[in-house]
């Protein structure tokens, strides 16, 4: 394996990556009109009455969603004077001399100055450039935790360390003070059982839909009822709750109950909850249909190949031209029908839930008969392809077994092109299916961003965006590095192939 | 032997002209496709129905004047949901309109739509997937809008257009075609990269051959069989696409009729009235198959290695 090579085609695949956000970010934030955003806004409708209110929620909207820098005439007078003093109150109004300054100063720097309809105050604002936009949503993407991330003026004596410890379940832990998360590294026994909160994705706060959620939370919170056990918080207190330890966050303002609960200000947590989150149900539908697809649709192609042009062949011909010819819509419909009336499985997810093994049956065999169809497809074109190969015939000459000649050699050839999609394969389990889920109503994935982009939800859509198109693009350098390993014989760059 | 024996031959002319011909049968290239395509009786019946089915959609429409917003049987109960029957040959829909009228006026939007932009994909696709396969120098950056084109969000893109150019026929069209092209461009480059260095080629083009003239006679010809399965197999999937964006709610929009359209319309009322569920994907799902049946039937033809 060539080090330089991959480093190099990494740097590429993070430029691509770069290049695919600059066009979602220029589609959403120039294309789609920006009145959109507030169709889905129940404040914004409250508000439609009073004039005044309403010009300063939506730019103060805008602003928050990155769309453009918005100055109030307040904020400029508050630069100048103390609030609250008698100058600041003259000079908010239209016709003062702070008032005149500010529109020229502002109209200079290239702002738009307007007036708001009621008060007749000024107010300016200027789009900000989509390069900048994207450039401070990069600067926020990675979030790093250290003892100095909490600043907190009304908590002076906080103390600032990082130390070895143990978490109150009993697991190991990296323990902060001054850090955004309690726990920075621990182990539990929930899956994946090693967890961090050092590095963090930040993608913002959703909105208009899920509003004020980060987005992070939203795909990978776990939903459904709480799961409510016994535990002893730090206090000694015993209580009844689905307290996540490790999800422990710096609670600048502590009530009543919290101070009960915790010694320190780390009092803000997440709960276990009954179902998967958004993204874990999507991955487990999708790597069960994968694991399906993959252990069916092998051993049917290569069968097909074995009996080329007889009947197991053309069977298996009829299913995959049935797969490949009636659009997916119709087909998961036929074998919902199929599915409940001849085993008297639920048509929707939600009738038996996540918990119930099954919810799941219908979903994962609707998603892998696609997948089963074209492994079938492939197999048994490139094992027919290697049939005629002069090591077949040489191994036929050697007095091998037709078996033995399918299982120990065509097989190992065939497979190398098969074994580079499975890395893509993957990464699809991440995306989630649109059309199985919708049609099954599974709360996964899958309705994200369709419904992000019908919602006007941009933080989503960029953050849906930016990491479909990062796993889908590393997957398909890991499908190459995996062609590699499977077949020694491949290189992939061009030196080393000539050496 | 006697003199009458002799009589009976004629010496014959030495002819140097004659001597130089090669007596090998007569080899015209679309006639061996033809006679390949029709030699199977199979393939021969999908053929003649499929071509039924298209001219039925393309003049059915025109009798009809079918559109889903002329309602005229709005406001009559008794004409609503009518299960298939002598009178209705397709029963009638929630609005009291004839399904019968309503699929083969999809149908002939969507064959329309689906022929429309395979030709678009195709003719873009494949002189730049070729190009593209032939030269290792654009191979490295095209790899990278390869890259870059497949990973946009395409929901995010269909939506886009819709806002600027409106739903309807021309968006739909644009939509499809505007990414699509680079998929068949894609294939094409692999396809190309495997004979790309056949000795024959590298032959060829010690000989000074040029590098349009190497991919239009020497490489193009080598892969009409393995475009034909490719088209094929586009022009169905391309139909589901358009099923699926109707689905989505971003397809010709309510004043225009596709099977797409009435299948997301119609899925609502399956457990009520399945037939108005069951035609629509009924009639697609045939046209589909024909199609790719025929295509794949031409595409073995079109292989001249089937024609000995």
């Amino acid at each position: 394996m060539n080090r330089g090579y991959i480093w190099k085609r990494l740097l590429r695949s993070f430029l691509s990556i770069m290049i695919i956000m600059l066009i979602v970010f220029t589609m959403i934030f120039t294309l789609v009109p920006r009145d959109n955003i507030f169709f889905e806004d129940s404040t914004y409708r409250k508000l439609s009455s009073k004039s005044d209110d309403k010009t300063e929620y939506v730019y103060s909207t805008w602003e928050k969603l990155g769309y453009l820098d918005y100055v109030r005439i307040n904020d400029y007078c508050l630069s100048l004077y103390e609030a609250g003093s008698p100058e600041m109150s003259s000079a908010v109004e239209p016709d003062s001399k702070e008032s005149q300054d500010f529109v020229e100063l502002y109209k200079s720097q290239g702002y738009t100055v307007e007036q708001y309809l009621g008060s007749k105050r000024y107010y300016a604002y200027k789009d900000i450039p989509v390069i900048k936009r994207m450039g401070s949503w990069l600067s926020h993407l990675l979030v790093i935790d250290t003892p100095f991330s909490v600043q907190d003026e009304g908590n002076p004596d906080l103390e600032r360390y990082i130390k070895l410890g143990k978490t109150p379940t009993g697991g190991l832990a990296v323990i902060g003070s001054g850090t955004t998360y309690k726990y920075l590294f621990y182990t539990d026994s929930h899956f994946p059982w090693i967890h961090q909160n050092f590095i963090r994705l930040n993608f913002g706060a959703s909105y208009p839909t899920y509003q004020g959620l980060e987005v992070m939370r939203v795909l990978f919170q776990t939903q459904g009822t709480e799961v409510k056990r016994s535990v002893t918080f730090e206090t000694g207190r015993e209580a009844e709750s689905g307290i996540i330890f490790g999800t422990l966050q710096y609670k600048p303002v502590l009530d009543r109950m919290d101070t009960k609960k915790f010694t320190d200000h780390y009092a803000t947590y997440e709960v276990y909850r009954s179902q998967p989150s958004m993204i874990g149900t999507s991955f487990i539908m999708g790597i069960i249909a994968m694991i399906l697809a993959y252990s069916l649709g092998l051993p049917f192609g290569l069968l097909m190949a074995r009996h080329k042009d007889r009947l197991a062949d053309k069977l298996g011909m009829v299913y995959i031209i049935f797969i490949i010819a009636v659009p997916s819509l119709a087909y998961i419909y036929l074998f919902r029908y199929l599915g409940t009336k001849l085993f008297g499985l639920p048509s929707v997810f939600t009738t038996y839930g996540p918990e119930d093994v099954r919810s799941w049956i219908l979903p994962v065999i609707s998603l892998a008969l696609p997948s089963i169809a074209s492994l079938m497809l492939w197999t048994r074109r490139y094992v027919v392809d290697q049939m005629s190969a002069d090591y077949v015939k040489f191994a036929k000459a050697k007095g091998l077994s037709q078996g033995e000649i399918f299982r120990g050699h065509i097989f190992k050839n065939a497979i190398i092109p098969i074994a580079q999609g499975i890395p893509a394969s993957l990464a699809v389990c991440i995306t989630g299916a649109i059309i199985t889920e919708a049609i099954y109503s599974v709360g996964g994935m899958g309705k994200m961003l369709p419904n992000a982009i019908k919602q006007y939800n941009n933080v989503m859509i960029v953050a849906l965006a930016f990491m479909f198109s990062t796993v889908s693009v590393l997957s398909v350098l890991a499908g190459d590095i995996v062609l590699t390993k499977v077949d020694p014989r491949i290189s992939l760059s061009e030196k080393a192939g000539r050496s | 032997m006697d003199m009458e024996n002799t009589n009976l031959f004629e010496f014959a002319e030495f002819d140097e002209l004659e001597s130089e011909h090669i007596a090998a049968p007569r080899y015209s290239y679309w006639k061996s496709v033809w006679r390949t395509f029709f030699k199977n009786k199979f393939t021969v019946g999908v053929a003649i129905l499929l071509l039924i089915i298209i001219a039925f959609a393309l003049i059915q429409p025109m009798i009809s004047g079918y559109s889903p917003i002329i309602t005229p049987n709005i406001n009559n109960a008794s004409l609503k949901f009518v299960k298939p029957c002598k009178d209705h040959i397709f029963g009638t829909d929630h609005v009291g309109n004839e399904v019968f009228d309503a699929v083969w006026a999809g149908a002939r939007n969507s064959i329309i739509i689906s022929f429309i932009c395979t030709a678009i994909n195709m003719l873009v696709g494949i002189p730049i997937g070729a190009l593209w396969g032939f030269s290792k120098k654009m191979d490295r950056w095209m790899i990278e809008v390869y890259n870059v084109i497949s990973n946009v969000p395409f929901l995010l893109l269909a939506m886009i257009l819709s806002y600027v150019l409106g739903a309807g026929m021309r968006s739909l069209i644009i939509t499809m075609t505007c990414t699509e092209w680079i998929f068949v461009a894609y294939f094409i480059r692999t396809q190309v990269m495997i004979i790309r260095d056949r000795e024959y080629n590298l032959a060829s083009k010690c000989l000074g051959t040029g590098t349009w003239t190497m991919i239009l006679k020497n490489i193009l010809p080598y892969l009409i069989s393995v475009i034909m399965t490719y088209v094929s197999r586009e022009v169905p999937s391309l139909i589901s696409y358009e099923v699926f964006l109707s689905y989505m709610g971003l397809g010709l929009g309510t004043t225009n009729a596709s099977l797409g359209q009435s299948i997301a319309m119609y899925t609502s009322y399956m457990n009520g009235y399945p037939h108005l569920f069951w035609i629509p994907v009924s009639v697609l799902a045939i046209i589909s198959i024909s199609l790719y049946i025929v295509g794949q039937k031409l595409a073995d033809a079109a292989d001249p290695r089937t024609h000995m």
